[in-house]
């Protein structure tokens, strides 16, 4: 039995010296057995090596230990984890990126077993910096950290990461599966929703909605009922989806939540009446899938939007005209709206409280001041460089033998003004 | 608001089932200006909506009918013509009685003899046909199929006339031929109400080269009449109200005889509606008021011409006020029934728009009265247009007054380019993640069957919502 562990340790020394990780992380793979069978001296193997030289060791050995079937002393686990995470080193880790993941996925379980989600999330940002290749790269780490955060309601650290825009995606050893890329973006929108960051998190649930997919997945299914629902709020409307949604969409979920697409059509009529109705009508299934808060402001949009209408055909109204026309209950109820609206940039006007009187205003900016021009100039800059982005992804798959081989010369020459990345990606899936 | 909105919930009941009361048709040379089944639907549709004209509408469409071999017909209306009159006679007064105990019986003799001799000509047009069909005679097997069509219509059975008429399609050898198959193919598709098919035929017969030869000829003309008429017809059955005027517009005064499907006044009635509906100022003058041939056929309607004058003369409130007045008689018609809400507030529309197009401002006491209309309803209206787009204005509530709305053209497109801007950043951001979810093969698959995955799937949501409490 010793003799087993003293294998283990002899070979990750000798292997870790001779920088020879490739072999060693399959070395430890075929191991997991024998170490689990020794479970009892899995610490006394742990103080053994190094945490910067013999990284890989260590993970071996903390990967077990978490798959144990009831971990004996998990906040010694915890705090070994702790340390590894911090100290670990960062080029050998990348040689296990799955088992480093792995560890990752099983401390949030952990962590959300025994309510304690708050202490995983600087571990987690911690680890996703370690194993992350560049700032915009994915990985399955991401999804755990976000659940973290919305289950421990601390939203704040998750939005360094949630603010790249993600270029490319961890492999992880081919483990890295739809369904941590869906949570990711399930979980990432409903972050940005409890910031109150409606248009990210509409593109988040996009992201979610229009995942490649073969078969309805739940997820799938809880982001579109929340894509509809922001949709509503921000836009009045439920924007159409891309061309490339899957056909799964159309076909199985649209049907699946018929309750929300009431709600869209009570909603494109401009009624508030019938838009409440509908609410209560379907209030039970609203709750029960935790969209009520939602729900509820979906309601007061409909108001906000009435009145922003009322902006484009009147240049004056009285407060209990606004109130008749949008059905509020009065002018009261009116001016509080108008109110919160001025104060949130939504609408342009002036409340003249003596004879009750609203005037509506154009748009103050004039787009000729020096701020307004820096601030174009800086979205033209942000445009120019992903132009160059699309460039270079571009360059990248034409010049690739596969792509020339499949394409042919002649017709790469034809089609060359008529591809968009779009199609590039295509091909390069075709292979 | 609130007036207009009343408004508007009546007409959509009488789309549904409109009763007219007061109505000035003389039915006689109403009934007079058709043939064939024309005349019978036109007079069954007065008797449906006119209680007035009830009876005296039942009893033509039965004298009609007695003409044809449309057994099944004359049955239906005799019993509908016993329903009204004892329905009427419970509350008439004895006066009428005598001309209620005039109904006529059940005349069981003529419907069996008809039927009879419907199934023998019946017989006999089949044996004519087959024997020109053995004889393989091009010319005599279409005309026979054209006999057998007439015959069906006669007897009322229109999807077998449709059949015959369609049939005799391949044996036509002259363009003529194939422009009097057209012609008879609309005319049931008319009656079918089958507008796609009109349509469709109508082409076909434009088409066919020798139509547009003839045109100058007075025969080809009469062709070119009907085909318009019929897709006016068809245009505006499917409220496509701007082509059907253009179609009604193309019609030639003297030539318009097609007492089967449309007469000359309908033309009038409807081309002009049409018009109003939904052509600008100059379309309007260029293609109506000035248009000789058209002016021939607005004599007919002394009342649609004064309107169409009015309307052009900027004189709103006395051109609805007589829109109004012969509202009840455009109900009566078969047609233009279930447009004539629509075509009267496109018409207001039009006409609120023009009033206001030349102003910079304009007061909405003034344009009230110039409309017939109490402030706020106009107000009301107002915002409606203003909403779609049409007009491009502002209301000023509190002084009542409508201003004009000039764009900052400069404005509006820096905002146009920002949101532009943003929306490719937005695509872009989106296309690079997704080559990405390509190049690493993300895609949800089925889970195997049984498997853990599905239940680990539908768990995360449980998680995420739980989370959320």
């Amino acid at each position: 039995m010793a003799n087993a562990l003293e294998h283990y340790v002899n070979n990750v020394r000798t292997l870790s010296q001779q920088g020879n990780l490739a072999q060693l992380c399959e070395f430890i793979s075929h191991s997991y057995e024998v170490l689990s069978r020794n479970a009892s001296h899995l610490d006394n193997v742990l103080g053994t090596f190094d945490l910067q030289h013999h990284s890989l060791g260590v993970l071996g050995i903390l990967c077990v230990k978490y798959s144990l079937p009831n971990i004996p002393d998990f906040e010694v686990l915890y705090l070994q984890t702790e340390e590894f995470i911090t100290a670990c080193n960062g080029e050998q880790v990348r040689y296990a990126t799955d088992s480093f993941a792995e560890l990752c996925h099983k401390l949030t379980n952990n962590l959300v077993d025994r309510k304690q989600p708050l202490r995983g999330i600087s571990l987690l940002a911690k680890a996703i910096n370690k194993i992350q290749l560049s700032p915009s790269q994915l990985t399955s780490i991401h999804a755990d950290l976000c659940q973290m955060c919305l289950l421990s309601k601390c939203m704040k650290p998750a939005l360094p990461f949630l603010d790249v825009d993600i270029t490319d995606i961890s492999k992880e050893g081919g483990l890295y599966d739809a369904r941590h890329f869906l949570q990711y973006y399930y979980y990432g929108g409903m972050i940005y929703l409890a910031l109150k960051k409606l248009d990210r998190a509409l593109y988040f649930f996009e992201i979610a909605v229009t995942t490649p997919s073969m078969a309805v997945s739940h997820i799938m299914l809880e982001s579109y009922k929340k894509y509809l629902l922001v949709a509503l709020i921000l836009h009045g409307k439920i924007p159409s989806l891309p061309k490339y949604t899957s056909h799964v969409v159309v076909k199985y979920i649209k049907p699946l939540v018929q309750p929300y697409n009431d709600l869209a059509t009570a909603y494109a009529t401009n009624q508030p009446t019938e838009l409440r109705n509908m609410v209560t009508k379907h209030q039970d299934i609203y709750n029960r899938d935790n969209n009520m808060g939602l729900v509820k402001q979906c309601v007061t949009s409909i108001f906000k939007k009435n009145i922003q209408r009322l902006t484009k055909t009147f240049m004056t109204l009285s407060l209990t005209d606004m109130a008749n026309r949008v059905q509020l209950a009065g002018p009261r109820e009116a001016e509080k709206y108008v109110l919160h609206m001025i104060e949130d940039g939504e609408i342009f006007a002036t409340i003249n409280q003596r004879d009750g009187m609203v005037s509506f205003h154009d748009n103050p900016e004039k787009f000729n001041s020096v701020g307004m021009f820096l601030k174009i100039d800086e979205e033209i800059q942000k445009c120019i460089s992903l132009d160059a982005k699309l460039r270079d992804m571009d360059r990248e798959i034409s010049v690739n033998p596969h792509f020339v081989m499949k394409v042919g010369i002649s017709s790469l020459l034809s089609n060359w003004y008529n591809l968009d990345c779009f199609q590039f990606t295509e091909f390069w899936n075709a292979w | 608001m609130q007036v207009d909105g009343v408004q508007e919930e009546n007409d959509n009941v009488e789309v549904a089932h409109h009763l007219v009361e007061n109505t000035n048709l003389d039915l006689e040379t109403y009934a007079g200006s058709y043939r064939g089944l024309a005349k019978l639907h036109r007079l069954l549709f007065v008797a449906e909506h006119c209680p007035p004209l009830r009876v005296e509408a039942l009893r033509m469409a039965l004298s009609h009918v007695m003409t044809t071999y449309n057994s099944n017909m004359y049955q239906e209306i005799h019993k509908s013509l016993q329903d009204a009159i004892t329905g009427r006679q419970s509350i008439l007064p004895d006066t009428l009685v005598g001309i209620v105990h005039n109904v006529p019986s059940l005349d069981t003799q003529w419907i069996e003899s008809t039927a009879k001799k419907a199934a023998l000509k019946l017989e006999k047009l089949d044996t004519d046909l087959k024997n020109y069909k053995s004889n393989s005679i091009k010319e005599s097997i279409r005309r026979g199929h054209d006999d057998l069509g007439d015959h069906y219509l006669d007897c009322g059975d229109l999807s077998n006339a449709l059949k015959c008429y369609s049939r005799a399609r391949d044996y036509c050898t002259s363009a003529k031929h194939v422009v009097n198959m057209c012609l008879n193919v609309i005319k049931v598709s008319v009656y079918l109400q089958n507008w796609s098919h009109v349509l469709s035929y109508v082409n076909k017969a434009e088409s066919t080269p020798q139509v547009s030869e003839q045109l100058n000829k007075d025969s080809g003309q009469a062709v070119v009449t009907r085909l318009k008429c019929a897709a006016g017809l068809a245009e505006l059955a499917t409220k496509k109200y701007k082509s059907a005027a253009k179609y009604f517009l193309q019609a030639n005064f003297d030539h318009c005889e097609f007492p089967e499907l449309i007469s000359a006044n309908n033309v009038a009635m409807y081309g002009a509606l049409c018009a109003l509906a939904s052509f600008d100022r100059q379309e309007l003058q260029k293609h109506v008021i000035s248009s000789s041939s058209f002016k021939l056929f607005l004599e007919l309607e002394p009342q649609l011409r004064d309107i169409l004058h009015q309307f052009y003369d900027s004189k709103y409130a006395s051109c609805l006020k007589l829109l109004h007045q012969i509202k009840d008689n455009l109900l009566l018609d078969l047609y233009l029934a279930p447009h004539v809400s629509a075509l009267y507030t496109q018409i207001r529309n039009r006409a609120l728009c023009q009033y206001f197009s030349p102003y910079a401002s304009a007061d909405m006491n003034r344009m009230a009265s110039a409309f017939n209309t109490t402030v706020s309803a106009l107000e009301d209206e107002l915002m409606l247009l203003i909403l779609d787009g049409q007009i491009n204005a502002r209301i000023d509530s509190h002084n009542k007054i409508l201003y004009a709305k000039n764009d900052d053209q400069r404005n509006s497109t820096f905002e146009k380019s920002v949101a532009m801007g943003v929306d490719y950043q937005r695509r872009s951001k989106a296309l690079i993640l997704r080559s990405a979810m390509w190049t690493n093969q993300i895609h949800v698959k089925s889970p195997p069957r049984e498997g853990g995955q599905g239940g680990e799937m539908s768990l995360a949501p449980g998680n995420a919502a739980s989370a959320r409490n």
